[in-house]
Formats: structure tokens, C-alpha cells, sequence
């Protein structure tokens, strides 16, 4: 830690993680109610529509909570100076928890905007786009007085005012359901393919660069490549969700050929990452955080890149769309891309908060195989699910419960490597949150 | 590659995508309103939609599609179960899903709630959406029905019973839902007399019935349908 502001965004940080376990507990819940039977007094009562609004929004919530966190540890290191308003920085932070808190209790008593995703009801949609305004004035204005702008502060700030700007599609009420789904997909498609890649593709580089000791010229070159990439494939690459919601057909051919070509700046970014490793100028001082980072490029190019590709084509999507095969691509391309970088993130810079150098990672390590390898499997095991699904109920015609009952052994086995998964994230978020020196090596 | 030559790459790619994305959208925005019969968006179905909202239906179902997983897509469901199938879900979960492992929550939705979202669901049938999805595209007969109508014969009998939905209940030979009964040897249990009966007044014959009266079928489609269902032995 340089700066004395850079402080605050351990707090993001340490908001962020509980609510990821909170997260995975409600998904839990989700995947028991697909393979047991819950009793309709517990369904009237807590259903799996309350439960999966909690569990995608607690996704959203932390995670941005982590980016915020990780905009606020660079930003003081980029410009070389101390964020503009540190008290602005707590209250947006504050103001952010209380407005995730109230829509998780008024999901749970039925207030609720009814989008999948964006469920939060419009009076804290306003608290929401305030609280992002103050953010956005808090980290442009500290780029601004500091005035020595470079592409990794550019892409920071141009990625958080697009992923604000988005969001604001996602609140009027749209009478017609075909023009309702083709602006929802203005706030999730663009935001995890557009904004949220170029708010990420920006802390990863920013911190690739400073574990590896490559010079800025070349990360910084590499950057507004792989951008450019995310951009090009991303934008009209939303064309893959327009296929069938009642949009004309030529959809088909953007949305399947952008959406082809997105596997390729991810591709990009895993080979500038193993090329920095093997041109690295510093030593590693801290391998859990490197094993975070590499990780972080192969599971982002597996779950977004390969598994989105896989039924990313109308000839394909005709029967996957809708199915078990998209969960298993969300899971993994989420928690490869997103998940894993703002722990890689939190690994970076939550023992350098705490003046720690090298810190002891004897538990971290288990936290880190636990969650990839179950995670992974959870991906796998979601897939035959979609693949039978696809093929029962689509392609065979037969009904929806009949296709259930053939996944549901599979959907069951995603509830074990679940509980798997839970236990590796309490070991991380236990270890992030006591994290202590690594006992001196001689 | 110079850091210049990367920065046009940016700008270039960033550019020419958002052309074509927002060219699209104009041209989406202009031919949506045929594509979806907007001029069928009575008052009616958009409180309809209020209220599929308002209950947060799509964080079970799918509807074109999207939402989640966990029950049956809504989008065709005008045109798989009709009206009174919609109605007895929605106004009686817990005897609807009675027999069903997968329970859905009884939301105490009013009866005009309900009728607006009839409303809703059959707008949404009308939607010319590139024939999704495949399982009630009426264009393709899924393969089950084709192998149901190869064993049995195309009788017109048959062809009422496959195009009227009442598979989405009843299976034959293993192909349909477990909704209700398999009735691949309802013949031995029932004449023909007594199915058109029932399938007209279910409640009437067995007062514990849970199945909707078909009202929308003619008399004849009737005769058929019960000539037919009573073949099987």
C-alpha cells in the first residue's frame, strides 16, 4: 500500500466476500429443489423464485463490489495520488450494502420488478444509479486532477461509465415482451461481454504488470489489442440472444458470427498472459496470487470462451436455448472470468493493505483447487443435464417433467460438488480475512 | 505492432461493431411491431404482463426462452394447455402439482390477475419468433408423436388427441407427461360413451377428477378422440 486512501477498498473487499457464501448457500437451496422434492408449505412460502432472485443479485452485488473495491486500490497507484474523496468512497459503499440488503428482505416478502436479473424494484434502482454516479465522479475526478492518464485508467473509467449507462435500460417497464427481452439484454450481454470484460481486462493487466515486471509499454499495447477484440466480438456479438424472441431473422447470421469470433480475445489474453510469465523481470513473491491469475486465464477461456462457443450457433442453440446447457456455460464463464479475478484481485491486494509482503497461502492453496476443480465439475455435471434436456424434451418432443426426471440424478450430483465448492470458499474467505505473513523461509 | 497501430485496432473494432449493432437495432425497432402483432397489445395483455412480473413468474419458468430453468416455458403455453389448463395451475398449484415431485407456490393471484395473464400468454403464442421452441413447433412433429402416431395409425382420432395438447398430460408408450394417467390401456376401463363423458365433464363422472373440461373440442373431434382412446387394450 503507497497511498493512504487505497485503505478503503479493503472494506469492499471484506463486504464482498460474506455475501459470496451467502450466495452459494441460496444456490444450494436451488439445486436441491431441482432434484428433491420440496413440500408445498416451504414452496408457498420461500420458492425457488425468491431463492434464485437472491442468488443472482448476491452475484451482481458482491462482484461489484469487488470491482469497485479493486478501481479504488489502483486508481491512487495509477495516477499517483490519493482518491478525491475518501469520505464519498464510504458512503457510496454504505449506501451500496444497504440497497443490496433491502432488496434481498423485499425479494423475500415479494417486492420485486419481475426480470429475471434485475429483479431490484425501481425506487432502489434510483439509489443504485446515484450511488454508481457518485462513484463515477469519485474515480474521474481523482484522474482528473492527477492528469497523467495512461490506457489502463482510460479503460478502467471507459468500461464503469458504459456499464452505468447500460444499466439505465434495464429500468423503464417495456410493454411488449420481444422489445422487454431485447433491452435486458442491453444491461447483462453487454455489460459481462462489454463492460464488465473491459473493467477486468484493466485490473488484470494492471496487476499483471506489477507481478510479473513487464514494462507497461508492452502490457498497455496488449491491452488496447484485446480490448478492441472484446469490443468488436462483444457488442454485436448480443445478436446470439436475439435468435429466437421474435426479431428478424437476420440476427442469425450477426449474432452467429460475431459470437463465433468471441472465443478470440480470450485466447489473446491467455497467450499475453504466459508470455508475460515467461518474460517476467521480478520475481514471484507470492505464488497463490500468480496460481489465481493463470487460473483465472484458462478457466475464462474454458467457460466463456469454449463452452459459449459450443451453442453459440442457431443450428445448435435452436435446441440447447433455455436448457441445463446454459446454466453450465454460466457457471463457469462467471466464475472464471468474474470470480476468479476479483480473488486474484482480493489475493493481490488484501495482504498488501495490511502491510504484508508475503503472505502464508498453506490454506489459500486448498481454497483455490477446492472451488476450480468443484466448480468445474459442477460446470460438467449441469452440461449432461443440458444435453439431455436438449434431447428429450426438444429434439424428442417428450415433456418437460419427463426430461427432468432423466437429469435429475445429474442435477443431484451438482448439489454435492456444491457442498464441495462451499467448503473451499469458507477456507478462502476465512484465510483472505485473517490473512497472516508467511513464516520466513531460509 | 506499435502501442498506436494497437490503440486503431481499439478503435476500429469498437467502432465498426457498434455500426452494425446499432443499424440493427434501428431496423429490429421498425419490423418488431409485424414480428409480434403489436397491434394486438391490448390493455388487457400488458396488465397481464404487470402481473406475470409482479409474481415473479419468470424466476421459475422460461418465457421465449429466457429466465430460469426450473419449470416448463411459458411461451407456447396458450397453445399447450389452453385457457382452463392456465387457470388451474395458476388458481390451485397445490392440486395441480399434486402428484408432481416439483411443486409450484400458491401466490394467492386474483381471478382478474389471472385472466389478464391468459391474456398475456396468448399474445406471446403469436409471436413469430423463428418457430421456438422446437417441442411445440407446429410446423415439426417431435419425434415422439411421430412414433406414437407410426405404432397406432393415423386414425383422426389419433390426430386430435396428438394436436390438442392432451399429451401434455397423459403419455403413451412413454412419450407425454405424467400430469395425469398413462392411458395406454384405457380401452379396457372405459367404452367409448363413458370417455366422451368424461373428457367433457370430468368432474361430473368422478367428482375427485382433477383434469379441465375440453370445452374446445367439437362433437366430433369428441367422437374421435374417444374412438380412438378406447382402441387401446
Amino acid at each position: 500500500m503507497e497511498y493512504r486512501s487505497q485503505k478503503i477498498a479493503y472494506w469492499y473487499f471484506a463486504a464482498a466476500l460474506p455475501l459470496f457464501a451467502l450466495q452459494i448457500l441460496l444456490g444450494l437451496y436451488l439445486a436441491f429443489s431441482y432434484t428433491w422434492t420440496v413440500p408445498q408449505s416451504i414452496v408457498d412460502a420461500f420458492s425457488f423464485a425468491t431463492a434464485r432472485a437472491m442468488h443472482t443479485n448476491l452475484l451482481v452485488l458482491w462482484m461489484l463490489l469487488g470491482f469497485m473495491g479493486g478501481t479504488y486500490y489502483i486508481v491512487p497507484e495509477e495516477t499517483k495520488s490519493e482518491i478525491y474523496s475518501e469520505k464519498l468512497a464510504w458512503f457510496q459503499l454504505i449506501a451500496l450494502l444497504a440497497t443490496g440488503v433491502a432488496a434481498l428482505v423485499g425479494f423475500f416478502f415479494g417486492w420485486t420488478q419481475g426480470r429475471p436479473l434485475l429483479e431490484i424494484p425501481s425506487p432502489l434502482d434510483f439509489v443504485v444509479v446515484v450511488g454508481a454516479l457518485i462513484f463515477l465522479f469519485n474515480v474521474a475526478m481523482t484522474m482528473i486532477k492527477a492528469n497523467r492518464w495512461t490506457a489502463i485508467q482510460g479503460t478502467l473509467l471507459g468500461g464503469l461509465v458504459f456499464l452505468a449507462l447500460l444499466y439505465l435500460f434495464g429500468m423503464p417497464f417495456y410493454k411488449n415482451l420481444v422489445i422487454d427481452w431485447y433491452y435486458w439484454w442491453w444491461v447483462i450481454h453487454l455489460w459481462v461481454e462489454g463492460a464488465w470484460e473491459l473493467v477486468t481486462a484493466a485490473i488484470f493487466a494492471f496487476i499483471l504488470m506489477k507481478i510479473t515486471g513487464v514494462e507497461r509499454q508492452v502490457v498497455e499495447k496488449w491491452l488496447y489489442v484485446e480490448i478492441g477484440l472484446f469490443l468488436f466480438t462483444g457488442i454485436a456479438g448480443t445478436g446470439h440472444h436475439y435468435y429466437w424472441i421474435g426479431a428478424p431473422r437476420y440476427w442469425l447470421w450477426i449474432g452467429g458470427i460475431f459470437s463465433a469470433l468471441e472465443p478470440l480475445p480470450i485466447l489473446l489474453m491467455l497467450l499475453d498472459t504466459m508470455n508475460h510469465v515467461k518474460e517476467r523481470k521480478a520475481k514471484i513473491l507470492n505464488p497463490l496470487t500468480w496460481t489465481y491469475a493463470v487460473g483465472c486465464a484458462i478457466y475464462h477461456m474454458i467457460g466463456a470462451g469454449v463452452f459459449g462457443f459450443l451453442h453459440t450457433l442457431p443450428q445448435i442453440n435452436y435446441y440447447t436455448h433455455g436448457s441445463q446447457v446454459t446454466v453450465s456455460h454460466g457457471h463457469l464463464a462467471f466464475f472464471g472470468a468474474y470470480a476468479l479475478l476479483n480473488l486474484m484481485t482480493f489475493y493481490y491486494a488484501m495482504p498488501k493493505l495490511k502491510g504484508i509482503e508475503v503472505y502464508d497461502d498453506s490454506r489459500g492453496k486448498y481454497g483455490f483447487w477446492v472451488m476450480s476443480i468443484a466448480m468445474m465439475l459442477m460446470g460438467l455435471f449441469f452440461g449432461v443435464a443440458g444435453v439431455l434436456q436438449s434431447y428429450v424434451e426438444r429434439a424428442m418432443g417428450m415433456g418437460f417433467m419427463t426430461a427432468q426426471s432423466y437429469m435429475r440424478l445429474w442435477m443431484g450430483a451438482v448439489f454435492f460438488v456444491g457442498l464441495a465448492f462451499l467448503g473451499g470458499l469458507l477456507t478462502t474467505v476465512t484465510d483472505l480475512l485473517t490473512i497472516r505473513p508467511a513464516k520466513a523461509r531460509v | 505492432m506499435t502501442k498506436k497501430i494497437a490503440f486503431w485496432i481499439f478503435l476500429l473494432g469498437t467502432i465498426s461493431s457498434s455500426v452494425v449493432f446499432l443499424a440493427a437495432t434501428w431496423d429490429t425497432q421498425r419490423q418488431v411491431a409485424v414480428l409480434s402483432n403489436a397491434d394486438k397489445l391490448s390493455d388487457r395483455v400488458v396488465a397481464g404482463k404487470r402481473a406475470f412480473q409482479k409474481y415473479n413468474c419468470n424466476d421459475c419458468h422460461t418465457i421465449l426462452g429466457f429466465g430460469a430453468y426450473y419449470a416448463p416455458d411459458l411461451t407456447r403455453v396458450f397453445q399447450r394447455i389452453g385457457e382452463e389448463g392456465i387457470r388451474f395451475r395458476i388458481k390451485d398449484p397445490e392440486k395441480a402439482f399434486a402428484n408432481s415431485w416439483r411443486k409450484m407456490p400458491d401466490l394467492r393471484v386474483t381471478d382478474a390477475e389471472t385472466a389478464d395473464m391468459i391474456e398475456f400468454f396468448r399474445w406471446v403464442t403469436e409471436i413469430n419468433n423463428n418457430d421456438w421452441p422446437p417441442q411445440d413447433s407446429r410446423k415439426r412433429l417431435s419425434r415422439g408423436e411421430q412414433a406414437m402416431v407410426a405404432s397406432v395409425g393415423v386414425t383422426p382420432g389419433a390426430a386430435v388427441f396428438q394436436s390438442k395438447g392432451c399429451m401434455n398430460c397423459h403419455s403413451l408408450h412413454g412419450t407425454g407427461g405424467t400430469f395425469g394417467p398413462a392411458l395406454d390401456t384405457v380401452g379396457r376401463r372405459l367404452s367409448v360413451e363413458r370417455i366422451e363423458h368424461y373428457v367433457r365433464d370430468p368432474k361430473g363422472v368422478d367428482p375427485g377428477a382433477m383434469m379441465p373440461p375440453q370445452k374446445e373440442l367439437t362433437d366430433r373431434e369428441l367422437e374421435e378422440v374417444a374412438k380412438f382412446l378406447s382402441s387401446l387394450k
